[in-house]
């Protein structure tokens, strides 16, 4: 957690207003989420826009109305950036909407990222289940950027079904990686699925990674971080090694509007991301 | 000290209003005593007595306001087909709002004049340190307080629990101060003595009239400490909270309630503005997320956070506490709900056993 001030892509002078974006391309991952690949229109916008894993931004469809995402490509990708939105309201219908093409408007980066610089030489165990596994995406492809600065890479990935898996294509590659060890689960086995069946939890626990110099990164459904906090605790990972990412309701992403508060700390600008221990010493009201 | 007489006073006005927008209270028409503050017209009536039921905050908070405009090139607009060709940049075009013309703020009284001064901690901070509001920054910029001293109180004011009361400057550029025949005018900052040098202000050797003395709450202050204390405490939330009907009239009325919604509104099917309005964290829905989950579920829930935001939260993140005793939320409650109670009965609870 730091103290926020006007990045790249939010102008100072105006935090508030958005900038036209186009949609470049659009991934279906499953029946209810899609990437939306998207560039600035401005060039220059397009050209210095940079953003650390764990960021989050804010999309528009103008008239429909705004919603918070975490960005989840490679912050080593230039030029352009990936949402990954699931389809759950008035927003997100709108932007569903969206083929390639299409405008969009966008404020980003916001939020604290992860902090990666703290981590290196250490091991790093991800822990993401459905649309979690967002935040988890640019974390991921930011350590494997930078894979000498790490130690052993873990990721537990799971989602009820073979068809809730998101970002088959990194899965593909993620597999294929000598130096990354990663475990893609469903909840119940299905005919057609010959990998790993199991809550993402347990999985992780079978996995046992150790906690020896090591930082533990959770994000999913409430539920899932609820289990997999008890998991890692109870396999040794202490509190300031385990971190997740937060959501609450915002609306201006800026501290101003005041609805997503902990307590006195602000998600849109104190996190979203917080360690276990930061939390503890906030109100649950989670 | 300078001296306006009372049938002045529309003169001085008229003569802002070539400049600025006037702010004064003024008794709404047919209303049966509503004072509220309202932009003054030449030949309107301006209300000096009575105490108005809204806080001047709608001079840098209005209660709706234009974010930006928007506009599609090509119909479809919303939820249409966007990409028919135009060249990139001009199929949607996004504008700024028209600034805020300089505003007077006729009239306020210390508590409203004061509120200003809390919410410039977040609204207000210097370049650079952290996110501003260009929008509240260049009203409040362009904005000149005239504070209306206080020589009676109801039973409501409690500004006396905050630092100095009805004498309270922070926030003023000029205090005047009712006396026969009209009023006695001081400047606090040099925009307000440059205002003062005005012909229509006269010389005068009178002075000021004594103030009134408004209810006492000792140790405000130190809820910053004891509220988190407190937190968990559902059974003290849920009956402090228990005949509030969720109607959000304090935060209306509280002049340093700030929290918005942002909103679109279409004009046309490929036109509309972004508008910010007034949000009330006592509503279900302020943090209501879309899949059902809401973390303040209920009206205790929501009571907790409003009293720890005032008194605890915002004091640690902005050094001051967000209430300056004005009571309109206890003159406008219709449960009859008393904050200070609320107050008071924090300041002596010990925390209970889980």
């Amino acid at each position: 957690m730091s103290t926020s001030i006007p990045q790249a892509g939010i102008k100072a002078s105006e935090p508030l207003r958005p900038e036209p974006a186009t949609v470049l391309e659009v991934i279906a991952e499953t029946a209810n989420i899609k990437t939306f690949r998207i560039a600035f229109d401005d060039p220059a916008l397009a050209e210095s826009f940079s953003f650390l894993p764990g960021q989050i931004g804010q999309l528009s469809i103008l008239g429909a109305g705004e919603s918070t995402f975490a960005i989840s490509s490679a912050p080593s990708q230039k030029g352009r950036f990936d949402f990954s939105v699931m389809k759950t309201g008035v927003v997100t219908s709108a932007i569903h909407e969206l083929s390639a093409g299409d405008r969009i408007a966008v404020r980003a980066p916001m939020g604290c990222a992860f902090p990666t610089d703290d981590w290196k030489g250490k091991n790093v165990v991800l822990v993401g289940g459905g649309i979690g596994m967002a935040p988890l995406r640019s974390l991921l492809f930011y350590l494997l950027d930078h894979r000498d600065d790490y130690g052993e890479l873990t990721l537990v990935y799971g989602a009820r079904t073979p068809e809730d898996l998101c970002f088959a294509s990194d899965r593909r590659d993620w597999e294929g990686r000598a130096d990354l060890d990663f475990a893609a689960t469903i909840d119940t086995a299905c005919t057609g699925w010959d990998g790993c069946v199991g809550l993402v939890p347990s999985v992780v626990e079978e996995k046992a990674p150790s906690p020896e110099n090591a930082v533990a990164v959770t994000c999913g459904p409430p539920i899932m971080i609820r289990y997999a906090l008890q998991s890692l605790d109870k396999m040794g990972f202490r509190e300031e090694r385990v971190y997740t990412t937060l959501e609450r309701r915002m609306k201006c992403g800026i501290g101003l509007c005041g609805r997503c508060n902990l307590g006195p700390k602000y998600v849109c600008t104190d996190g979203p991301v917080f360690s276990l221990a930061e939390l503890r010493e906030l109100p649950d009201e989670l | 000290m300078k001296f306006i007489s009372s049938d002045a006073i529309p003169e001085l006005l008229e003569a802002l209003s070539a400049s600025s927008v006037v702010w004064a209270p003024r008794e709404l028409t047919g209303s049966g005593g509503t004072v509220m503050f309202e932009r003054w017209r030449t030949g309107d009536p301006i209300d000096l007595e009575h105490f108005s039921s809204l806080s001047a905050k709608d001079v840098v908070l209005p209660r709706t306001e234009k974010l930006f405009g928007y506009t599609y090139a090509f119909g479809g607009g919303l939820g249409g087909a966007f990409g028919n060709g135009a060249p990139a940049g001009e199929q949607l075009v996004i504008e700024p709002a028209e600034p805020a013309p300089p505003a007077v703020l006729f009239g306020a009284r210390a508590c409203d004049a004061k509120a200003l001064d809390v919410l410039d901690a977040l609204f207000n901070n210097p370049e650079g340190e952290a996110y501003n509001d260009p929008q509240y920054q260049s009203r409040r910029k362009s904005l000149t307080v005239i504070t209306l001293a206080c020589t009676t109180c109801d039973e409501a004011c409690f500004c006396s629990s905050f630092g100095n009361g009805t004498s309270e400057k922070a926030g003023s550029d000029i205090i005047v101060y009712p006396v026969e025949g009209g009023l006695l005018a001081e400047a606090v900052s040099s925009r307000g003595e440059a205002l003062l040098a005005e012909p229509i202000f006269e010389e005068s050797e009178q002075a000021p009239p004594p103030l009134a003395e408004t209810a006492r709450i000792e140790g405000l202050e130190r809820l910053e400490e004891k509220l988190p204390r407190l937190f968990d405490d559902m059974d003290f939330w849920q009956e402090i909270s228990e005949r509030c009907t969720s109607c959000g009239f304090c935060t209306y009325g509280c002049p340093t309630c700030y929290c918005f919604n942002i909103h679109d509104e279409m004009r046309s099917d490929r036109e509309g503005e972004r508008q910010r309005s007034w949000d009330a964290c006592m509503f279900a829905l302020y943090t209501q997320e879309t899949s059902g989950h809401n973390p303040r579920p209920t009206l205790a829930h929501r009571y907790r956070n409003r009293i720890n935001h005032k008194f605890s939260y915002y004091p640690e993140n902005q050094g001051k506490i967000l209430c300056t005793g004005c009571g309109r939320c206890i003159r406008g409650c219709p449960a009859g709900l008393d904050i200070r109670d609320v107050l008071r009965a924090a300041l002596e609870e010990a925390p209970r056993e889980p």
